[in-house]
């Protein structure tokens, strides 16, 4: 298992996803490299979580591929599942089990030793050393996310899956995920996130892909985004402020509608 | 790819390492990981578990009387078919229904564990319950009925409940792969659970005429009390009784072809 080294984190290729006759997802490709942040960003049902289930594993695509640090994920799902973390929307831990077991638990499915210093250690980390015991339906919407985080990369993984991880939080705990993102990517990991948020998409993405029936329309900066759409008409007829921000060129490019 | 921008420029300011890729754990490691936190949980349940036991226990205490009549070996597996429905029907069913819809099953399956170790480590949970049932429905019987078995009849009457409880487990497991929302997985498993007490029990004991004592023979609740009834005093053990265990492997092997075939991971989409 030493596959990963000087390559994408995530490579998706032509990635092709039907339910029924609905082709939500059609031929996406991006890739993530290491020490990247990479938003991808849409209105709902654009085929975001699609193409997050996929590259976690989860569903089948009809088409394409999707590599994780150079494993299949249909080929070799158990180690291209070691390489990743991820943070999904739901809190869906045991809501039985306590802080302090639901993090054992996710260790040993990585292979992690946890000694109960190294336990310590972690909650203290994120401020929840005095909620060891607690069982995690009792914690805050912030502090489960902490604890989602912790999880996600318990195991140092290459590649971390976010699915819009700041829904829901106060600014204050927002901001603290935001520099733990960035933490995470200065040490080299690489992250997919999808938001709606074009704040969190300026503030801490490094590329952003706009995704909108099942197609990318875009793969750039934020700024690069912004300077190549900023003269489109529907660009300007969106911009509210007198000045053109990303939330306008994505209204502009995917729409002022609303989705279902 | 520690990065500033400016217009379209991607500046990188600090070279990025990809992490070195960790070793995968062991099948073992992950199964006992598993189960350490299924046993927890079901022990953090325990109001739930001890009415499944509690149940069985009072049929024990209270036929008492008809140990005359129909026998202890009557008496017990009757009971122990009735904690065997409650374990596959009512816990095992509500409980995969329930994890099911609130993604725990998908947040695990994204980490390095096989599918049969999430699904195995459940099973094993209700195999512990299983054994506890049996054996506590066994000790109730000797203490307050005097219902005394051969060494070959606890450890024959142990093993055929396990057998048994597979029925139940695997009608489980076809019921919450057929559908999907928790509220309906329950109310169906209770109808069935209940229409098993009622038919099964009350039709053995004759109570509802030769049609319904001749059929309940051969449904899960009739073949599951012949077969624990038959272990637990092996000199009664018949053409019947090895009749009524090939029926309880073959319902085994269908409802639980049905549940994996039908049975989802997700809810959604």
């Amino acid at each position: 298992m030493n596959k990963s080294h000087d390559q994408p984190v995530l490579r998706v290729e032509n990635l092709d996803i039907y339910y029924g006759k609905f082709h939500a997802v059609q031929r996406v490709s991006f890739e993530v490299q290491p020490g990247e942040i990479f938003g991808l960003l849409g209105p709902n049902g654009a085929g975001k979580t699609s193409t997050l289930s996929a590259a976690e594993g989860l569903i089948k695509p009809s088409a394409g591929s999707v590599r994780v640090a150079g494993y299949d994920i249909r080929r070799q799902p158990i180690y291209a599942r070691a390489c990743m973390g991820v943070q999904l929307q739901a809190t869906s831990f045991q809501p039985e089990l306590t802080v302090g077991e639901i993090i054992t638990l996710y260790a040993g499915l990585y292979g992690v030793i946890l000694t109960r210093d190294r336990l310590a250690a972690i909650l203290k980390d994120i401020k929840l050393e005095e909620q060891v015991g607690k069982r995690f339906g009792q914690l805050s919407g912030g502090q489960q996310q902490r604890i989602s985080l912790v999880i996600a990369t318990i195991h140092d993984p290459q590649l971390v899956l976010m699915d819009e991880p700041t829904t829901g939080l106060d600014p204050q705990s927002r901001r603290q995920l935001w520099e733990r993102m960035e933490a995470m990517r200065d040490k080299g990991h690489g992250i997919l996130l999808t938001t709606h948020s074009m704040e969190e998409a300026e503030a801490v993405c490094d590329r952003i892909a706009i995704i909108d029936h099942g197609k990318i329309i875009t793969i750039d900066t934020p700024q690069a985004i912004v300077d190549n759409n900023r003269e489109r008409p529907e660009v300007i007829r969106a911009s509210r402020k007198g000045r053109i921000t990303l939330e306008d060129v994505f209204i502009g490019l995917t729409g002022a509608d609303v989705r279902a | 790819m520690s990065s500033t921008f400016s217009s379209t420029e991607l500046t990188v300011t600090a070279p990025a390492t990809l992490p070195a890729p960790r070793a995968l754990p062991s099948a073992t490691t992950v199964f006992t990981s598993l189960l350490k936190a299924d046993l927890t949980t079901q022990w953090r349940n325990r109001r739930a578990s001890i009415m499944v036991i509690l149940l069985p226990v009072v049929i024990v205490l209270s036929w008492k009387a008809l140990i005359g009549k129909v026998g202890g070996a009557f008496i017990l597996s009757n009971a122990v078919t009735l904690g065997l429905n409650a374990i596959g029907l009512m816990g095992y069913t509500n409980s995969i229904a329930r994890d099911r819809e609130k993604e725990i099953f998908q947040r695990l399956r994204v980490a390095p564990a096989p599918n049969w170790t999430i699904m195995g480590s459940r099973l094993t949970v209700q195999l512990v319950m299983i054994v506890l049932m049996t054996a506590i429905v066994m000790i109730v019987g000797y203490q307050y009925d005097h219902i005394v078995l051969s060494v070959t009849g606890y450890i024959a009457g142990l093993l055929m409940a396990i057998a048994g409880g597979a029925v139940y487990l695997a009608l489980g497991q076809a019921i919450v792969g057929r559908i999907s929302n928790p509220e309906t997985v329950n109310a169906t498993s209770r109808l069935i659970y209940i229409a098993f007490i009622m038919v099964g029990m009350f039709g053995e004991l004759g109570m509802l005429g030769d049609f319904i004592d001749n059929t309940v023979k051969y449904t899960p609740y009739g073949t599951v009390k012949s077969i624990v009834s038959g272990a637990m005093t092996p000199s009664t053990w018949t053409s019947q009784t090895t009749l009524a265990l090939l029926i309880t492997l073959g319902y085994t092997i269908v409802f639980a072809f049905l549940g994996i075939r039908w049975f989802k991971w997700s809810t959604r989409g």
